[in-house]
């Protein structure tokens, strides 16, 4: 007596076996994307056109604002540089001022700067933090405010 | 100091003036309207900078810039303080770059208190942005005359070069040839 049962194929044999590669099935033809990709792009288009002119009106209210703040702050900032410009000169002064031969504003009396038609001449840096402390030079080449 | 003791730099008697001792929070709240109350003085001042490239010759300007600014802040507290620093604190608090987009409410507020005392609308979008023609009653800035030193002599023409000079006559010379 045989109790089991021998495996067999199904009724009817196996599928035919698929070798060849199924590409997924086509939603729309080719005329059809395009079309949607031109819808969309076109009223991405029109949106960002909006949206652009509002950031141009809020950047053009800034810098309307920056503009005219300008002349407050050059007019302090203007009469700052040439207080400090003052403050070094007489600072060369009275530093130098038991140095014989020793003539402010030059190199034992030849003058730094080639200045014939007397321009405006933005003195160095170096010149600027000469007779600051350490400490001060520090700040304000590295432009700190508060130490 | 490239400065000379000759050479004019103004005195601390001339630079010293009650600055606008104000946050940026306050300059940015202000700016339109500050910026068109005292748009002539500006104008004048930003030009004679431009002009001149020398802040030693523009400081009579930048004082009446400051002045105008006093000016104008003392009549805001005077007439529109509420409403200043009702909108100054919202600016404040916008964001990064202290935007005037959240603020529109404040804004109305504050302009219909400048209407009403000083008179001025808000100038339109760009009007600081845009080239503003300025007429100036002061001389347009003449450069000092280059004095160039005095002209070398022209070398010798090659005709002269060849002439029988006095050379030849030097003992050395002939020595050598």
């Amino acid at each position: 007596m045989v109790t089991y049962r021998q495996d067999l194929p199904p009724k009817g044999g196996f599928d035919p076996i698929e070798f060849a590669a199924r590409g997924p099935k086509r939603m729309f033809n080719g005329f059809t994307q395009f079309g949607i990709f031109l819808g969309v792009t076109g009223l991405a288009w029109v949106g960002w056109s909006y949206v652009k002119e509002i950031m141009r009106k809020e950047e053009l209210e800034l810098f309307d604002a920056r503009n005219a703040v300008e002349p407050f702050i050059y007019a302090e900032k203007d009469r700052a540089i040439l207080t400090h410009y003052r403050r070094c000169r007489d600072e060369e002064n009275k530093l130098m001022k038991n140095v014989k031969g020793w003539e402010t504003g030059t190199l034992w009396g030849e003058p730094v700067y080639h200045n014939v038609r007397s321009r405006y001449i933005k003195p160095s840096l170096e010149e600027l933090v000469t007779h600051m402390s350490p400490e001060k030079q520090h700040d304000m080449i590295f432009d700190k405010l508060i130490r | 100091m490239p400065y000379t003791n000759q050479e004019y730099l103004p005195s601390y008697e001339e630079l010293t003036v009650p600055e606008l001792e104000v946050t940026s929070a306050v300059f940015r709240t202000a700016a339109h309207h500050l910026g068109k109350y005292c748009d002539n003085v500006c104008k004048e001042f930003m030009l004679c900078r431009s002009e001149e490239n020398d802040p030693r010759k523009c400081l009579n300007e930048g004082k009446a810039v400051t002045r105008c600014g006093f000016e104008f802040f003392g009549k805001v507290k005077k007439h529109c303080y509420a409403e200043f620093n009702q909108y100054m604190q919202c600016v404040d608090h916008s964001g990064r770059l202290m935007d005037f987009k959240n603020c529109r409410k404040t804004q109305a507020t504050f302009d219909n208190c400048i209407k009403e005392h000083f008179g001025q609308d808000r100038p339109e979008l760009g009007y600081f942005s845009k080239v503003r023609l300025h007429k100036t009653c002061r001389p347009r800035p003449t450069m000092a005359p280059h004095i160039m030193p005095e002209r070398v002599p022209d070398p010798p023409s090659p005709e002269e070069l060849r002439k029988p000079t006095d050379k030849l006559k030097n003992p050395h010379f002939t020595a050598v040839i």
